[in-house]
């Protein structure tokens, strides 16, 4: 358990003695949660929310509500109010507005020149791209390294090794197995000037934290890897 | 001539009638006493004289010195002008030739034929008496004007006042210390003044180089700006001018200037980027246009710059939860290692603060509870907080973390930031704006872009553009579409932005703003979302981070380095006696307050040092030394500790340019002022083609009898007069009681 959940556990701890920590912790987060959806509608820019993005000839719908299943996630940790997902395009201007994008899918793609250009500036002025193959669908990770290789003629796309800060942002997570194979999961960025500006996960993680898997049974990611993993890019991307 | 006229005659109407007739009860009551006439007349002599007495003081006897005694004064005071800003041109005649043509060839010979003496003063900060040769050879080289003292001295030449003071002059007086006496002087001998106003009001040309501003420390490799502050004066478009950046006295950079027309002052800058550590003199030297009737008073400007690589600081982002600012302005500073962003972040109600930041050996505990804690950090980042997420004491800690100990504070959102609540409390004490009640907080209008003011323009901060292009950065600004609305800004501080108002530049609500505190700095930016900036397509990136980091180093200003050098005195002339004040200042985290002794060298430009003392300071405890400047340039102050370390540097720039061309119309609504005050007039040079007609007028003047200001001199209610009156009260009753009269 990382350190927030280590304090608030004690406080609850202290208020009933008899309770076990980890029932608290939960009994906590489910009122935060709730409180914090309920917050009234304020300044869109001012709240979290995830930029659904459509993409070439995708339009942005594979595998649900994943923007709303992060907002969530978010809300249990911060009292930033946390909005429904924006569908925005990445030929369009609106990407300047949303800090956090969210891109999935299960095919192969490719990216236009107004993408490839737009997608360059935004990420260039510190804008967040989260991206995940959905149903464990290997064509969409292997066209997303290749334009993102596209975008920045010259990067790669990298693997990230679990010293990584993002492994430990909100969640301490030390590993990730994949459920088909005897693999480790890691998740793979783009660094621009040493940040990391873009991350995908291929094992369908956004599978396992929006649908329960229930679309990629057996596959990919365990649901709660899958939700500690998307909490912890969510928090990663807000705080660096 | 000089006449007794009394305030009140009705005094005589009914006063005698009373005394006569109170006389007469007296003289009849003397008689019931059956005594010789003599006694009875010598009785009601003493009492009649002291009724008769009384009747002239009731009718307020007063002494009128009138115009007769002036006329009989024929001479005048002609004061001429040679400050510097009477060398200013109007096509080919300068202001000083103009006035000793007038002077000369006009003024003087008909003041003679008028039977006028003409006692001829030049005047600039003092005056002295010249003759017709004098003023012809006389330089307009005075650094400053003062009328009121040459219109002192005039008069003074003389035990009789003279009949009347004429001036020629631009009427563009800079210094009015003074004024009173003058104004005394003029109205106790009711001297008119009569000036003459030499120059256009369209003003000349001017292009000055007042003077460099760089920053007295930057670290190795990081770039830095190093601004030109210049005026440029009158209506006409100024040429294109170079300026060239020297640094030690080689040419570095060079740059081409086009101000445009119209009166105006601004900077131009030089990005700098240094790697060695060292101190650097930086001069910039302005090339004057080629144009003659362009006057050019001050072409070089100098300043020093310690290069230093500086211990990173820190800076502590609390926010009441996690928001997009403190992502967008870690971006910012992550190009800078010497500036490290600690955040701590609410993360629902009731639970601690967690730290984001990699490091997290302290913060564990949330917000710093000790001074000594706070201390590790130079500036502090308030967003997103509501009152109940900073108690009075935590405060109490910022409070003091700023006023005493000199660190930073910003608080930085929208309406949800600059909450009302914060009314009245300790946090709001310290900030610039003074918050807004709870109807006025929020605003959803359309989308705006933040107007920044003038003074924020010329402000280190905001030096974000690219080659001095600031003005164009700035423009670049997206827009924002929600502010905190603040009751007001607090008398002292900056407003940096506004909101785009209708009433002109820099009138809208504040949006970002600053004071000093104490020691330290307080700053609000009142926009929701400000991280939009760096987001946006159009954006540079590089505009938003400079414009942080500069923030962050301005902010942290107050509590950097141990022992600080201030100039209390805001421009510095040559003198026997230029104030610095070194300080220590106060360390929470040091324990012991025992006294350190230190060493203040100031040298001049030759590297002569022209003070060299030794102090002892206490933390929190400062000192002022003074040292003498006789000649004007660049004088470099340091503070060495025991082992010759430098704690402390500073450039001073003592500065010989003059105040006279800061404006350069010519001024005749002050002389009228002169001149309505003593009864005189104002006339413009220009005018004065017939000096016949022109003396003719000033004589007439100075013998218009003016009984307003005629010399009004009560009489009769003094100790001789009331000793009269009680010495004939008393030999009355000396008299009555010899004769038993009682």
């Amino acid at each position: 358990m990382n350190r927030v959940l280590s304090l608030l556990g004690t406080t609850c701890a202290a208020a009933c003695p008899q309770a076990s920590r980890v029932l608290c912790v939960h009994l906590i987060l489910a009122a935060i949660c709730g409180a914090a959806l309920a917050q009234p509608p304020g300044d869109r820019l001012a709240s979290f929310f995830v930029g659904r993005v459509s993409y070439g000839q995708n339009a942005g719908r594979d595998c649900g509500d994943v923007g709303q299943a992060m907002a969530k996630l978010v809300a249990q940790v911060s009292t930033i109010p946390v909005q429904n997902e924006r569908m925005v395009s990445l030929r369009d201007n609106a990407i300047f507005e949303t800090p956090f994008l969210f891109m999935n899918g299960h095919n192969d793609f490719v990216l236009s020149g107004a993408e490839l250009a737009n997608l360059r500036t935004y990420l260039e002025h510190g804008g967040f791209l989260f991206a995940s193959g959905c149903c464990t669908n290997p064509a969409f990770p292997a066209a997303w390294r290749r334009e993102l290789s596209r975008v920045f003629p010259g990067q790669q796309v990298q693997a990230m090794p679990y010293d990584h800060p993002i492994y430990r942002s909100f969640y301490r997570i030390g590993r990730v197995r994949s459920l088909h194979r005897n693999v480790d999961v890691h998740l793979e960025g783009l660094f621009l000037k040493g940040r990391l500006a873009a991350v995908m996960c291929e094992d369908g993680l956004c599978c396992a934290f929006a649908m329960e898997n229930r679309c990629n049974v057996g596959r990919g990611v365990s649901p709660e890897d899958g939700r500690k993993l998307a909490l912890n890019i969510a928090v990663y991307a807000m705080t660096h | 001539m000089t006449r007794l006229v009394f305030e009140y005659p009705p005094a005589w109407l009914w006063g005698l009638p009373l005394a006569a007739a109170a006389l007469v009860l007296s003289v009849r009551s003397l008689r019931q006493y059956g005594r010789p006439w003599r006694e009875g007349a010598v009785l009601a002599a003493l009492r009649g004289t002291v009724l008769v007495a009384l009747v002239i003081l009731a009718a307020c006897p007063v002494l009128v010195e009138s115009e007769e005694d002036q006329k009989k004064s024929n001479w005048v005071v002609l004061l001429v002008d040679r400050s510097a800003s009477m060398s200013l041109r109007h096509g080919d005649r300068s202001r000083d030739s103009e006035a000793v043509q007038l002077a000369r060839s006009g003024l003087l010979p008909a003041l003679k034929a008028a039977d006028l003496r003409p006692q001829a003063l030049l005047f600039a900060e003092d005056a002295a008496s010249a003759d017709g040769q004098q003023i012809a050879a006389a330089q307009p080289d005075g650094k400053q004007t003062n009328l009121a003292r040459a219109i002192v001295r005039g008069m003074a030449l003389s035990d009789r006042p003279p009949r009347a003071v004429i001036a020629l002059t631009d009427g563009v007086a800079t210094e009015d210390a003074d004024n009173a006496r003058a104004i005394s002087a003029l109205a106790e001998h009711r001297v008119p003044f009569f000036g003459i106003g030499c120059g256009r009001e369209a003003g000349s040309q001017v292009l000055a180089l007042e003077g460099v501003v760089a920053p007295p420390l930057a670290s190795p490799k990081q770039e830095f700006q190093v601004a030109a502050r210049l005026r440029a004066t009158g209506g006409q478009e100024t040429p294109r001018f170079d300026l060239l950046l020297l640094r030690d006295g080689r040419l570095a950079q060079k740059k081409a200037v086009s101000p445009g027309s119209g009166p105006r002052a601004w900077q131009e800058s030089f990005s700098v980027t240094e790697n060695d550590e060292k101190f650097y003199r930086y001069t910039v030297q302005l090339v004057p246009p080629t144009d003659p009737a362009i006057k050019c008073p001050a072409t070089a400007a100098s300043t020093m710059v310690r290069v230093k690589g500086e211990k990173e600081f820190r800076v502590l982002f609390v926010q009441g939860a996690l928001t997009w600012d403190y992502k967008f302005i870690r971006l910012a500073l992550s190009g800078d290692r010497t500036i490290k962003l600690s955040g701590l972040s609410r993360t629902a109600s009731g639970s601690a603060f967690f730290e984001s930041s990699d490091d997290e050996k302290d913060l564990v505990g949330g917000f710093p509870k000790t001074s000594e804690e706070l201390a590790e950090f130079r500036v502090v980042v308030l967003s997103n907080l509501r009152p109940g997420d900073l108690n009075p004491a935590q405060q109490g800690l910022l409070a003091g973390f700023c006023g005493q100990f000199g660190g930073g504070v910003l608080m930085i959102g929208g309406p949800d930031t600059f909450n009302a609540s914060w009314q009245g409390s300790r946090l709001e004490q310290l900030l610039p704006v003074r918050f807004a009640s709870a109807g006025r907080r929020a605003v959803d209008g359309p989308s705006f872009r933040p107007q920044i003011t003038s003074a924020a323009l010329s402000h280190p901060v905001f030096q974000i553009g690219d080659g001095g292009d600031h003005r164009a950065a700035w423009a670049n600004l997206p827009t924002f579409s929600q502010y905190a609305v603040v009751d007001s800004v607090k008398p002292g501080a900056q407003v940096w932005a506004v909101y785009p108002s209708a009433g002109g530049p820099d009138s809208g609500p504040p949006l970002m703003a600053c004071q000093r505190y104490g020691a330290g700095l307080s700053a609000v930016i009142c926009v929701q979302n400000f991280w939009r900036w760096r987001l946006a397509k159009p954006s540079d990136p590089q505009h938003f981070d400079r414009f942080w980091q500069q923030l962050f180093r301005y902010l942290a200003e107050g509590s950097h380095g141990l022992v600080a050098i201030e100039v209390p005195d805001q421009r510095m002339q040559p003198g026997p006696r230029i104030r610095l004040t070194v300080r220590r200042r106060p360390d929470p985290r040091t324990s012991q307050a025992a006294p350190q002794n230190y060493r203040v060298l100031v040298k001049d430009e030759k590297d002569r040092p022209v003070a060299d003392q030794a102090l002892a300071l206490r933390p929190g405890a400062s000192v002022e030394i003074a040292f003498p400047a006789q000649q004007p340039g660049l004088y470099a102050a340091s503070v060495l500790d025991a082992a010759e370390n430098v704690l402390a540097s500073r450039s001073l720039e003592i500065s010989d340019v003059s105040a006279e061309f800061n404006a350069t119309a010519r001024n005749m609504e002050a002389l009228r002022q002169w001149a309505a005050l003593s009864g005189g007039m104002a006339v413009r040079c220009e005018d004065c083609s017939d000096a016949g007609k022109l003396v003719r007028e000033i004589k007439a003047r100075a013998e218009r009898p003016r009984q307003d200001m005629s010399r009004r001199t009560p009489v009769g209610v003094n100790g001789w007069v009331l000793a009269a009156l009680a010495g004939c009260l008393c030999a009355e009753w000396s008299l009555r009681k010899r004769w038993e009269l009682t």
